[in-house]
């Protein structure tokens, strides 16, 4: 039995080891993609919704219905009028009532995607069909959507939505009317029609500077004294000001990493230049081969010994 | 018959009681009814009542599947937009490829770390693999909504190669089609070699010293890529982050993930080996299926010793034993692991059979639910919503592992798959119906006396 390892097989281990160094040292120094905090680009765009203004007229829903061309959701009126139970993929766009248990009050909210500053579906997204669009506008592209939903699992926020009814089903999300109107220069259909100014859209500085000279006017009124979306899961596009607790009104509970950091930080480095997995092949490589060699050289003894062919 | 006589030859010498003729064996002990090479149950009948059984669900599932292709998911499945991954991908892809890791598990010990005793049941492990992974890849082609975008895999310049999903994707079926479809590829040559023409003999001994020299390198291949998909499944789970039970949510989640996936392919290659060698009369080998239940202990500790690492990591170990409804779940999987790691620390324990296949199964059930819980069962979605797979659903992952049991039934009887002794071997894989008593000499057991118990 020789078990001695070769000049060359040395060689590989050497070369091995040292990518693996090499790629645990370089890897870090080289630009985060996706840094644990990320920080806003100074264009990008925000819709910033305080609850304490709105009256729940929800022309916001028809708005958003009118410009996406998107059908009512009648299902539980019967056929009468557009009344969604939630997000899906009919509704990219709700006003939602929450009512205190004791009837002591209630409290509306605006739902849509959060349009984050590091989005996990688009981490997630295989081929890039969700994307991180000009002025950070989270948009979907179904010629290179395979359908595979990771982006309904990966999302924090539970907001893309899926046509379960459709031969040719499409993912459902409010695209910050990315096509249709920002390209075009104007203001996303939802806060166009907000007539009362219950969600207003601008530059995320501003409206996040706007938001806090609101706290600070009046800090009595609002929930912990912050701006939901500054820092939840990195950072979102969309703000929001609540008068009561974030979670009553379906905001989740998140930490201030964002989710595609937690992802990948581990991966991205191991498979930075494919370095992990050629280090690894080579490793392998170098012990099968030298098993393998071993195998071959026993080979024609044995299968004269038995008069059987050596079986793979 | 110079080949017969030979053959005589070697069978004598490996009977160790007769010293006249003590030839050496260079993989280790010998007696008579050590394994020696792969053996089709060319004695058995095919269409059994039980094949055709698993035949039919196999058609129900299928004929289902292609109705599905058709149709929209929604009233077909279960799934809902909180719950948007149901038991194809949860369980036919994420849990089940665990157990198709046979190749990668036992390739790795046989073939890196030179357990030369282990090679006799690669083949085992190969078709195992090969049809966990090929029913996998279908129910996956049918769960995707939008199929016909899959083309994209073809076009490096649009992968996002930060995604998990895209690992998958491209590493999935490349493993299935290329690695395991090689690795496989030997036992039908072999078929063809045996049953085939002198001109197909001539052609098939041409071709044999270039697989033989590309042989170590696919092979490499073979262990590489399922390194990283195995670990990319767990990967998948990373970036529903809060959703998931923190007694599952973890960053080792990836390697933990492997590790379930070599456990679980130890031990259903004991398993499988067990109740084929049963089902098909097969003497068994005390040596190699003590060293599977060796490596399968050694696999359950170490899988453990991740898993409660990270726990007390991330400071998590209180959940464990705050004894609510997650500790319970945590702790019976724990407990499935833990029994097998123990017992199969004893040479009594993992040289019985019945003992063997008690443990190798548990130890495959606690990796199977430590892959499961935490797509479905410790998931959250942040609005209240619960799925239950529908019966369509249900029946075409049933018709999917049936499939796999019919393939795997037809491969032992037409290929040299199960491990046998060289005495057994024939030629001309003559396909025959013996009765079943003729396949065994008079006298001999199924269990041979261990060498090592008097």
């Amino acid at each position: 039995m020789n078990s001695e390892i070769t000049r060359r097989q040395a060689l590989l281990g050497i070369l091995g080891l040292g990518g693996t160094v090499a790629g645990t040292l370089v890897a870090p120094a080289a630009a985060e993609e996706h840094p644990a905090h990320p920080v806003a680009p100074p264009d990008a765009v925000s819709m910033l919704y305080d609850n304490t203004i709105c009256t729940g007229c929800r022309a916001c829903m028809m708005a958003c219905n009118d410009a996406n061309g998107l059908p009512s959701d009648t299902l539980l009126s019967g056929g009468l009028w557009d009344t969604p139970t939630g997000l899906n993929s009919k509704t990219k766009n709700i006003i939602q009532c929450y009512e205190e248990p004791n009837g002591a009050g209630f409290a509306y909210v605006k739902r849509q995607c959060m349009h984050c500053l590091d989005p996990a579906c688009v981490t997630g997204c295989p081929f890039g069909a969700l994307k991180k669009n000009e002025w950070g506008a989270v948009t979907w592209d179904g010629s290179l959507c395979i359908g595979c939903r990771y982006c309904e699992v990966a999302c924090p926020f539970d907001v893309p939505k899926f046509e379960w009814d459709h031969w040719n089903p499409k993912i459902v999300k409010c695209e910050f009317c990315f096509e249709q109107r920002l390209k075009e220069n104007q203001q996303p259909a939802c806060t166009g029609v907000c007539p009362t100014g219950a969600v207003i859209f601008g530059k995320r500085v501003d409206l996040l500077a706007k938001a806090k000279e609101r706290i600070a006017a009046s800090p009595d009124k609002y929930f912990e004294k912050r701006v939901y979306g500054e820092h939840e899961a990195g950072g979102t596009q969309v703000l929001y000001l609540s008068n009561v607790a974030f979670e009553k009104i379906g905001l989740p509970k998140l930490g201030s990493t964002s989710l595609g950091h937690y992802a990948t930080k581990v991966t991205s480095v191991i498979y930075k230049w494919l370095s992990g997995p050629i280090v690894v092949a080579g490793i392998l490589g170098a012990m099968i081969k030298r098993n393998w060699d071993r195998h071959e050289a026993e080979r024609p003894e044995r299968e004269k010994q038995t008069g059987l062919q050596d079986q793979l | 018959m110079n080949t017969s006589n030979n053959l005589r030859k070697y069978i004598s010498s490996l009977n160790r009681h007769d010293s006249s003729s003590s030839t050496h064996d260079e993989r280790g002990s010998t007696f008579v009814n050590h394994w020696q090479r792969g053996v089709p149950a060319y004695r058995e009948p095919v269409m059994t009542p039980a094949l055709l059984f698993f035949a039919a669900l196999a058609a129900v599932g299928l004929t289902l599947a292609l109705v599905r292709f058709v149709s929209p998911l929604g009233p077909f499945s279960g799934m809902n937009d909180a719950y948007a991954w149901g038991i194809w991908k949860s369980f036919n892809v994420l849990t089940l490829t665990a157990l198709g890791s046979g190749p990668l598990a036992v390739g790795i010990a046989a073939w890196v770390f030179n357990r030369t005793k282990l090679h006799v049941i690669m083949r085992t492990a190969l078709v195992s693999g090969f049809l966990f992974y090929t029913t996998g890849l279908v129910a996956l082609g049918f769960d995707v909504g939008r199929a016909w975008n899959f083309y994209n895999i073809l076009l490096p310049w649009r992968w996002n190669t930060h995604s998990a999903m895209l690992e998958i994707s491209f590493c999935m079926p490349v493993y299935a089609a290329v690695f395991l479809a090689f690795e496989n590829l030997p036992l039908v040559l072999e078929r063809f070699y045996y049953t085939g023409t002198d001109a197909t003999k001539a052609f098939l001994r041409k071709c044999a010293p270039s697989l033989r020299r590309i042989y170590p390198f696919m092979i490499t291949g073979a262990y590489l890529f399922p390194l990283m998909h195995q670990s990319s499944l767990g990967g998948l789970l990373l970036l529903a982050g809060d959703k998931i039970n923190p007694l599952w949510q973890t960053p080792f989640l990836p390697l933990l993930y492997l590790l379930a996936a070599g456990m679980c392919g130890l031990g259903f290659v004991t398993f499988l080996l067990l109740i084929s060698c049963l089902r098909y009369s097969r003497p068994l080998d005390v040596d190699v299926l003590g060293e599977l239940g060796n490596l399968l202990s050694g696999g359950c500790f170490l899988f453990l010793a991740v898993r409660f690492g990270d726990l007390v990591w991330r400071g998590q170990l209180h959940s464990a034993f705050a004894f609510d409804k997650w500790s319970f779940l945590f702790l019976f999987e724990t407990a499935l692991i833990l029994v097998p790691a123990v017992a199969l620390r004893s040479k009594l324990i993992r040289e019985t059979p019945r003992s063997l296949l008690h443990m190798a199964s548990l130890a495959c059930l606690g990796g199977l639910l430590y892959r499961f819980i935490p797509t479905t069962i410790a998931f959250a979605p942040a609005h209240k919503a619960v799925y239950f797979p529908s019966l369509p659903e249900l029946l075409m992952a049933i018709g999917y592992i049936s499939l796999g049991i019919v393939a795997f039934a037809l491969a032992v009887k037409y290929f040299a798959v199960l491990p046998g002794g060289v005495e057994d071997w024939n030629h001309m894989f003559r396909v025959v119906r013996l009765p079943r008593a003729a396949s065994r000499a008079k006298g001999e057991t199924l269990w041979p006396a261990s060498p090592s118990t008097p």
